[in-house]
């Protein structure tokens, strides 16, 4: 197992190196750099500021001084925010952003699970009619569609949460997490509730469960201990990508609700090309997806023991 | 003479009836008992009916901005002009109350107070104008004569002010008669210089500064912090990442313009005259020949009659028109989108899938790679950087999104490559390729239909995604997510402009999604497990 | 042969009828069936795959899928309680305890996801008051009784880590961890390969007569029969049509289908330049089927009378049952022919 993990772990650099590599290009190659248009410059000022960025080097000395630094964890200054660089910026930002998406993901999985269970367990019921039909909704209501509607409903029309704010500055109170929460578990409830009920649904057919039956075992014994782990394993095998939806989720969140994320500093570097800013903020997404696939990997081994670890 | 000839009826020893199962007819018999996908199936065609013939529909066009129609909101029975007056008059109650000439009982008087608190606009207009008209109803409240010459006012201009809409203009150019809306940029320069009596190149110029300064002020809407030499190096690089053709494109759009408005001032005297002489019945469409060479076909209308069924938009445009438009976009991004990915898919798929070995390896860890990228982000990026417009906003989300179908195609691939009808094939001497593109993909193509069917939405999702977060669709075209993104700053004062793209976009992905799981269910009764 | 007619009798299968609700219409899979097994008796359940035998057992254990199955008519009487009419929790009591199954694909039929340890102990607990450790030295008896070698540490390994042949040991170890009286074996040599079947149909034959269990074997080969069972029950399109004690069968078999089943076992000392002998045709499609004989179109002594009723059932010989027209007389015949024309 360890060996599996060390594996693992040594597999994630050549992916983390391949995000930073085509992410400093793509930007580089770009048309117009960050100083280009700054003719109002005399000449010396303007070599000046492109020898402080290392702009004047070529372009592969940029790469590996760049790559250098971000071994070392320095994303540089931001060419934009004059006077911060990266990592603060970063620094500020990225816990927020951490604690919503974890809540999002912590309330779809607690509500998909169940809720998927209980479908799978009470077949052709309301009790699995309800789940599903909210599911579908999750599964056709775009996110940046039902993050203005909930605060439309919920804040405009009845008033019960304030419009914007974030619970972790300025002292706001702790339901301001709440719409962010619900607006951005919704859509990965909806597919792990999906998941689990039909894997489930399979499962409980399937001839181990029927063994279990005919040893007089309980259907909730049956169910949590038997079919469980089997029926989780698609839904561990889906958190990946659910982890890469929830990253770009919060990027309209972050925007909608007006949450001091890292979403925000995305985009506003996307327009203003604040090319060091863009890297770095992808290089941090693609760490924490990465550390994440990590982390089902590992989940997964240990929930399937026919995985070999070789 | 048989034409009527039962279709004979096989029966077995035991009289039971036996029936030839074709998996496709067997297939279509479940996708018709599953209702839901059947409904779906029917709302999905409608919306392609109606975005393919947006043109022929008899709606605004979806560009046409009305200043003085802004903001209005959906009203099925009132026309544009009595919606402004309705809403002029909503301005001079609250006005009216606040200098307590219109009075209300103390209750709603704190009832407004704490609405304008809560800046709820609307519900304090409501109110007012309601408790208003009450009044005017009995004689309580008159309008004061400042006041009443405003609604004269506004009532003459809602019944005289007339809306002259050019349909088209061509010219007599080289010989031909050409529409301008197909000229590409050289002739429309050439053309419109010819027109002023100017020097090609001084027009070019000012062309140029005239894009560079509607650039500019898109900067400055997205970054209100910057100023001086940061302005002039933002707007520099946007105009980079135009490019020539970028630039040309929208100089273009601002010739056939300004050509339009040429032909609307010649023609406008003759409209006027006509009008005046009062021969004509409005609407009435026409066609005039200019003396400078111009031909342009008009239509002319009472601009303050029209009905806006789905409100205006900010400026003044037809929400209608504009949602109708914006299905179009975003349904021929999903389509064209989701064809180009399986293109893609297909190629990597069945390539990686027959090889085998090595080219299977690296292909498929490639893709390995790619799935391990946020690649939302990365189409983002493309977006920001390459610029903002359909083609690279299609290219960037068809070149991620290929990957599922290419390991989908694989895996169909490597379990129908040990058949033995492909062993047949080979036995024969049929060439690779062969193979793969006469035996293989056709064995694989309904999973590949059924599943790209359930890609559509996805699709369409991420390019509203995108074009919510002002990275994908520019104006003037619209999509769906567009139009969300412009209504959620205002969605406060004006909710419809939100809810309705929002139920329209809702139900197409509802239809879509119920359509194409039908279609899985019924084709691949199997797959059932996966998303 | 006959010792266990003075025993008392432990399962009594009265008129089953097992119906599964498909889209092209009812399919009856079991219609019908009725057998008796007694303390420590053997009984072989033969037949074409799809004529009902395993539904027939599954119905027994009330474990039939529903829907789209349903247990629709019949009594299965054990120690004089019908199965049919208990609740829930009381067949629960029953299940695993004092009947017990094993089924055809020891590789589905363990949880792949569970230490052997784990199913097994759960297993012996839920049935007897024992502790963990007393549970665990039981489950390691029962191992060893079926002959998995080093049992004590075998027990902490997954499924995947034991042949197939391994498996269904297992699954015979943990059926019999509870002493029940009755053992369904469903086709539990199917999956394997043939010298491990031999090995698997020995120790069961070993086991159950050490611990005196009773024993239900399906099977669709009548040679595991001969060398297994007391009695043996024909099946054919889901009702029986000949049971009778396993020498009497095959010495005197009186049913067409039991004959074409008894010439199809290929013979290790017949002439080799002999075609194996094969039933002709298919077992009918069991939805909507009309009132007649459903062997007729393949047997090859049909006459009129057996296309248009089904036989009723009679007694030949001791313990000797069979249903079909040729054991019954003229008279009974044409009443069914003229009751058929009504």
């Amino acid at each position: 197992m360890t060996k599996y993990i060390i594996k693992r772990l040594i597999g994630m650099i050549p992916t983390l190196f391949i995000i930073v590599t085509l992410s400093f290009f793509i930007v580089r190659i770009a048309p117009g750099g960050p100083f280009d248009g700054e003719r109002a410059l005399p000449e010396a000022v303007k070599r000046n500021i492109e020898a402080k960025y290392h702009m004047d080097e070529t372009l592969l000395m940029q790469y590996g001084r760049y790559m250098f630094d971000v071994v070392r964890g320095d994303l540089g200054p931001s060419y934009k925010y004059k006077d911060y660089d990266v990592n603060t910026l970063i620094g500020v930002s990225l816990p927020n952003s951490i604690v919503l998406g974890s809540f999002a993901m912590v309330v779809a999985l607690i509500f998909g699970i169940s809720l998927g269970t209980l479908a799978a367990v009470k077949q052709n019921t309301i009790l699995d009619y309800f789940p599903m039909i909210l599911a579908s909704f999750g599964l056709s209501i775009p996110l940046f569609v039902f993050a203005p509607l909930l605060q439309q409903i919920f804040c405009m029309w009845l008033g019960w949460f304030p419009t914007t704010g974030w619970f972790m500055n300025n002292n706001a109170p702790l339901r301001t997490a709440v719409l962010p929460t619900i607006a951005l578990s919704f859509a990965y409830y909806a597919d792990i509730a999906r998941l689990t009920r039909s894997s489930m649904v399979e499962t409980l057919r399937s001839d181990y469960i029927r063994t279990a039956r005919a040893k007089g075992m309980k259907n909730s014994t049956i169910v949590f201990k038997h079919a469980m782990k089997g029926a989780m394993l698609p839904v561990v095998s889906y958190l990946g990508p659910a982890f890469a939806g929830i990253l770009t989720g919060s990027i309209v969140v972050e925007q909608v609700f007006l949450v001091p994320g890292l979403g925000k500093f995305f985009v506003q570097s996307s327009f203003n090309r604040d090319y060091t800013l863009i890297v770095g903020v992808v290089i941090v997404y693609s760490a924490i997806l990465i550390i994440m696939n990590f982390i089902v990997d590992i989940v997964y081994a240990f929930l399937d023991p026919r995985i070999s670890y070789k | 003479m048989a034409i009527f000839k039962k279709k004979e009826i096989a029966k077995n020893e035991f009289d039971q009836v036996i029936v030839g199962t074709s998996l496709t007819k067997e297939a279509w018999k479940r996708l018709k008992k599953n209702r839901l996908a059947v409904v779906g199936g029917v709302i999905v065609i409608i919306y392609a009916i109606i975005a393919l013939c947006a043109d022929l529909l008899p709606i605004y066009p979806y560009d046409e901005a009305i200043t003085v129609h802004r903001n209005l909101r959906p009203s099925l029975t009132k026309t544009a002009g009595d919606l402004m007056l309705e809403q002029e008059m909503k301005n001079m109650f609250f006005q009216a109350w606040r200098q307590g000439r219109l009075e209300l009982s103390d209750q709603e008087d704190a009832q407004i107070e704490a609405w304008v608190k809560a800046s709820k606009t609307n519900d304090v207009w409501d109110l007012v104008y309601a408790r208003g008209m009450e009044a005017i109803e009995d004689g309580s409240f008159e309008w004061n004569s400042s006041e009443q010459s405003r609604i004269d006012r506004m009532l003459n201009q809602i019944a005289t002010e007339t809306q002259i809409t050019v349909n088209r203009v061509s010219v007599q150019y080289e010989g031909q008669t050409r529409n301008i809306e197909a000229m590409d940029y050289e002739e429309l320069r050439d053309l419109y210089a010819s027109l002023l009596g100017v020097e090609t190149d001084v027009l070019e110029e000012s062309l140029y500064n005239e894009v560079r300064s509607s650039v500019g002020n898109e900067v400055r809407a997205n970054d209100s912090t910057l100023s001086g030499d940061d302005l002039e190096a933002a707007i520099d690089m946007e105009m980079n990442a135009l490019g020539e053709a970028g630039i040309h494109d929208r100089a273009s759009t601002n010739v056939i313009g300004y050509i339009e408005q040429l032909a609307l001032r010649g023609a406008n005297s003759d409209v006027q005259a006509l009008i005046d002489s009062g021969s004509i019945e409005l609407p009435y469409e026409g066609t005039f020949d200019l003396s400078n060479g111009l031909h342009v076909e008009l239509e002319v209308s009472l601009m303050h009659q029209r009905r806006y069924i789905c409100g205006t938009d900010y400026l003044g445009r037809d929400l209608l028109s504009r949602i109708i438009y914006g299905s179009q976009i975003s349904i021929a991004i999903g389509i064209v989108g989701t064809v180009t990915s399986i293109f893609i898919g297909i190629l990597v798929g069945a390539l990686a899938g027959y090889l085998g070995g090595k080219v299977d390896y690296y292909l498929m860890r490639f893709v390995d790679i790619m799935y391990g990228l946020p690649y939302m982000l990365l189409v983002i990026i493309c977006m920001a950087i390459f610029g903002r417009n359909i083609i690279n906003l299609f290219f960037a989300l068809a070149l991620v999104s290929w990957l599922t179908i290419a390991r989908m195609v694989r895996g169909q691939i490597m379990s129908l490559k040990n058949q033995e009808y492909v062993e047949a094939a080979r036995s024969m001497g049929a060439s690779t390729m062969h193979i793969i593109f006469r035996h293989m993909i056709p064995n694989s193509l309904s999973i590949i239909i059924v599943y790209s069917t359930i890609r559509i939405p996805a699709f369409i999702m991420q390019e509203s995604f995108l074009s919510f977060l002002g990275l994908g669709v520019q104006a003037p075209y619209a999509s769906w997510g567009s139009l969300i993104g412009d209504a959620v700053s205002s969605m406060a004062l004006y909710p419809y402009k939100l809810i309705i793209p929002s139920i329209v976009m809702v139900v197409f992905l509802f239809s879509m999604n119920f359509f194409g799981d039908g279609l899985r269910d019924a084709f691949d009764p199997q797959s059932k497990n996966q998303l | 042969m006959s010792s266990f007619k003075d025993k008392e009798i432990l399962l009594e299968v009265k008129d089953l009828r097992t119906y599964f609700k498909t889209d092209n219409g009812i399919l009856k899979a079991v219609d019908g069936v009725s057998f008796v097994v007694h303390e420590g008796e053997t009984v072989g359940l033969v037949g074409e795959s799809g004529c009902g035998k395993s539904v027939t057992n599954l119905s027994i254990m009330r474990l039939v899928p529903s829907p789209p199955g349903k247990i629709v008519g019949g009594e299965v009487i054990y120690r004089g309680t019908d199965i049919m009419k208990l609740s829930e929790k009381e067949l629960r009591g029953i299940r695993g305890n004092k009947i017990s199954m094993i089924f055809q694909d020891p590789m589905t039929s363990l949880n792949p996801y569970l230490r052997i340890s784990t199913q097994m102990i759960e297993t012996i607990r839920l049935h007897q008051d024992m502790t963990k450790a007393q549970a665990r030295e039981r489950a390691i008896t029962m191992l060893k009784l079926v002959g998995i070698p080093s049992a004590e540490t075998r027990i902490d390994c997954y499924p995947h880590q034991f042949s197939g042949g391994m498996r269904q040991r297992v699954m015979i170890a943990m059926a019999l961890s509870c002493n029940a009286d009755l053992l369904i074996a469903d086709e539990p040599t199917t999956a394997l390969d043939v010298t491990i079947q031999a090995q698997i149909l020995e120790l069961i034959k070993k086991i159950s007569a050490e611990l005196k269990t009773a024993v239900i074997l399906i099977t669709h080969d009548l040679g595991v029969v001969a060398g297994m069972c007391d009695k043996v029950c024909v099946m054919y399109a889901g009702r029986i049509v000949e049971s009778a004690l396993t020498d009497e069968l095959y010495s005197n078999p009186a049913h067409p289908y039991t004959r074409g089943l008894i010439a199809s076992v290929p013979k290790m000392d017949g002439n080799r330049e002999e075609r194996l002998f094969s039933i002709e045709g298919q077992p009918p499609n069991v939805i909507d089927l009309p009132p007649c004989c459903p062997f007729h179109p393949r047997c090859d002594r049909t006459c009129e009378v057996c296309r248009h009723a089904y036989p009723p059932v009679k007694q030949i010989g001791e313990d000797h049952y069979v249903a079909c027209w040729l054991n019954c007389s003229e008279e009974e015949r044409q009443e069914a022919m003229n009751g058929g024309d009504k």
